[in-house]
């Protein structure tokens, strides 16, 4: 088969692997060697449906052995087969690499015969990679779940990020609908890199020598939507698996369904694209904002309202906190107002030991005050007043109303909804209800649930 | 304003580089005056105002820099940035932020709530951010073994680009042309040179394409068409960036060989 060729089923069936980051690493270059890392990681491209291509995302193979449902890759599913060899791989991986089109490789794979003999191979890429090429770059390495141990530590020494998917919520939809993996299978990778990183910083603090052992940390992701586990189950596993496995990252996917089987969705299902963003939003909020899971959701609200950002919810239902007064108050506080981020934390902590700050100031350090003017004092004095409807309008989130105009053929130019609008939007229009009209509705549906809980 | 300076009915004509600038400032302060114009060479003649020529002196233009470098890095680093802009603004805004910053001192380029500061301050973030889009963006073609890229930047980014490449291509020649200025960065051995150019003719040779057609085969297999969005596609990657990227272009994805069907066959049938 012709090295395009497979590379397109390879990227292909890679695709529905979110992460595509290429950071926690900073590592200059040096002579003899090619390529560089940078802590936050650089994207190289979008592609047309948004997503960032940092790292030359391909499966090693995605001729699979086992039958996960959710999966196109899945043994009993009718697709081109594919599977590169370790050198041409590498050899490809460089020629991207030199012309400024990726910051590595992202490689995983689907289990070809048995997990140990799939390791061994993308081992053996990575290995030229490393050793032939004495490739500097990033690389990403998902581990099979199931393989040995050994195999796995010597994965994370050519590996920057290491990832196990956990691939759904919970232990019982995992085994509904991934009856060849288990839940231990999954988990033992995982505490095995968390324990070896940990071991590997310590020696690495006492021999300047030793070699780094996935230096960028693991990553997960799950599926949302092809099962039924609530945003507060998800939070809670996320936060759990941030604690207990260290992780950098978990990365969530909108079910997209690839296959027609009486326990997945149906066929015709939107993927849950909103959601998968409140998830990410919620996500931000534990890592950087110092919010923990139990603040967001509760029991009798398990999941996030698709109009409002999860950090404007929390203020709605916390007015008592504000108002922070921006000239004093802690970081901690600052990152609570809706609007301010970490970056204009930073900068307003930096600026209000040169000078008192008002609401011009705000807008000169760039601060967005959309959001923020109905939450602050600056000396004092709120940065606005506004009535209830006023406040709810500014915060709801614009993306769950968003109209577009998406041409997929020539003579289509009509407003639609976009596919990351709310779930409500999308039934309205598909009821024959103009998309402008029912976005002006929902609105004000919005607006008036909304004031209701002020 | 914190410091004691007139406005002056005169527009200072400087030959546009930095030393020719940084006279500028010394100007300014000897006389205690802000002008209210200072023109680089490109910038049109007409004024309304009296000009004055100023002429760069290597040794003023070095007294003034060490006045910078008193301040701190930060100063000096939105400065030196800063001034890689082309908006036409950018010599008015950075003089009276070195006139803030002589009078303040250390700590001046953290005050971004002054008009003053925030003005260079938002200079140079549009410069940094418009040099960081090329860190993504460019594309690199291999022609005889060296690297080649041409850009068409609004600002003078190439210096800003100049570390990040040589240590991500510590044993590559290679070329970025700034087709706007008409300036290339050379990198040859450990020695970087900017030089004058005029014109740069693609690479064509056949295995140059073989690559530029797998990256474009890549990209768009990557491409999930029930999440398609193109308006967030172009928020992260403008439209101005796309005349040099290759998989922004269309063409080239034909092998010989291998007919346009068996591309398009679907996956999941
Ligand atoms: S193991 Fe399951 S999820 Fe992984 S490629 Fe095979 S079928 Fe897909």
């Amino acid at each position: 088969m012709e090295l395009a060729e497979k590379l397109e089923i390879l990227a292909d069936s890679a695709k529905y692997d979110v992460a595509c980051t290429s950071s926690g690493v900073d590592r200059g270059g040096r002579h003899g060697s090619l390529g560089s890392c940078v802590a936050p990681g650089i994207c190289h491209a979008f592609t047309p449906d948004g997503r960032c291509v940092s790292l030359l995302k391909v499966l090693y193979s995605n001729a699979c052995s086992y039958d996960c449902s959710y999966c196109v890759n899945r043994r009993s599913n009718d697709i081109r087969r594919a599977t590169f060899d370790p050198r041409e791989l590498a050899e490809l991986t460089i020629g991207f690499y030199r012309r400024n089109y990726i910051e590595g490789l992202f490689l995983s794979s689907a289990v070809v015969a048995t997990p140990d003999l799939t390791m061994e191979k993308m081992i053996e890429a990575l290995r030229i990679l490393r050793e032939k090429y004495h490739f500097r770059g990033y690389i990403h390495a998902k581990a099979i779940p199931g393989a040995d141990p050994l195999l796995v530590r010597r994965l994370g020494y050519l590996a920057d990020r290491m990832s196990v998917n956990i691939e759904l919520p919970s232990a019982d939809s995992l085994q509904r609908l991934a009856p060849d993996k288990k839940k231990s299978a999954v988990l033992a990778p995982m505490g095995q890199i968390a324990a070896e990183s940990k071991q590997n910083r310590r020696e690495l603090q006492l021999y300047r020598s030793a070699q780094p052992f996935a230096p960028a940390g693991q990553s997960t992701q799950m599926i949302v939507g092809a099962s039924p586990e609530t945003d507060r189950h998800i939070m809670g596993l996320t936060e759990a698996l941030y604690k207990k496995y260290s992780l950098k990252r978990v990365f969530y996917s909108a079910y997209l369904p690839v296959v027609e089987d009486s326990r997945l969705p149906a066929l015709t299902t939107r993927p849950p694209l909103l959601r998968e963003h409140r998830l990410y939003q919620a996500d931000w909020l534990l890592r950087y904002y110092h919010f923990s899971a139990g603040e967001l959701l509760s029991e009798e609200e398990p999941n996030f309202n698709p109009y409002l950002d999860p950090k404007c919810c929390w203020a709605i239902r916390n007015p008592a906190f504000f108002p922070v007064e921006v000239n004093t108050a802690a970081k901690e506080d600052l990152l609570r107002v809706p609007g301010i981020g970490p970056k204009s934390a930073l900068r307003i902590i930096q600026a209000r030991r040169m000078q008192h700050l008002g609401m011009a100031e705000l807008k000169r350090i760039g601060v967005v005050l959309k959001r923020a003017q109905y939450f602050i004092t600056c000396n004092g004095y709120l940065g606005a007043h506004g009535t209830r409807a006023e406040i709810a309008n500014a915060l709801l989130d614009p993306k769950a109303f968003g109209v577009g105009v998406q041409q997929l053929s020539f003579d289509d130019c009509m407003p639609k909804a976009l596919p990351d609008a709310a779930p409500e939007l999308h039934r309205l229009t598909a009821e024959g209800m103009d998309v402008l009209q029912a976005a002006a509705l929902l609105k004000q549906e919005a607006v008036t649930c909304i004031t209701r809980q002020m | 304003m914190h410091y004691q300076a007139d406005v002056a009915d005169v527009v200072y004509r400087y030959d546009g580089t930095m030393q020719g600038f940084l006279c500028c400032v010394f100007e300014s302060f000897r006389r205690r005056e802000l002008p209210c114009g200072i023109c680089s060479p490109e910038e049109g003649r007409l004024t309304l105002f009296p000009e004055r020529e100023i002429a760069t002196d290597p040794a003023r233009a070095r007294r003034v820099l060490t006045g910078i470098e008193r301040l701190g890095g930060g100063v000096r680093q939105r400065f030196m940035t800063a001034f890689l802009s082309t908006d036409p603004e950018k010599e008015q805004i950075l003089l009276r932020y070195l006139r803030l910053a002589f009078a303040t001192g250390r700590g001046v380029d953290r005050m971004l709530g002054d008009p003053d500061v925030a003005a260079a301050w938002q200079l140079e973030r549009a410069v940094n951010g418009e040099a960081h889009h090329f860190l993504e963006f460019i594309r690199f073609e291999e022609r005889d073994g060296m690297l080649g890229a041409v850009i068409h930047p609004q600002n003078m980014v190439l210096p800003l680009l100049r570390p990040h490449f040589c240590s991500r291509l510590p044993d590559e020649a290679f070329l970025i042309y700034d087709a706007t200025h008409g300036i290339a960065m050379l990198r040859r051995g450990n020695e970087v040179r900017y030089l004058e150019m005029e014109d740069y003719d693609r690479e064509t040779s056949p295995e140059e394409q073989q690559w530029q057609m797998l990256w474009k085969r890549f990209f768009r297999a990557l491409t999930i068409e029930p999440r398609r969005n193109e308006r967030c596609q172009r928020t992260h990657c403008p439209r101005r960036f796309w005349r040099d990227m290759c998989e922004m272009q269309g063409g080239c994805l034909e092998v010989p060989g291998q007919s346009r069907k068996a591309l398009e066959e679907p996956r999941n049938a």
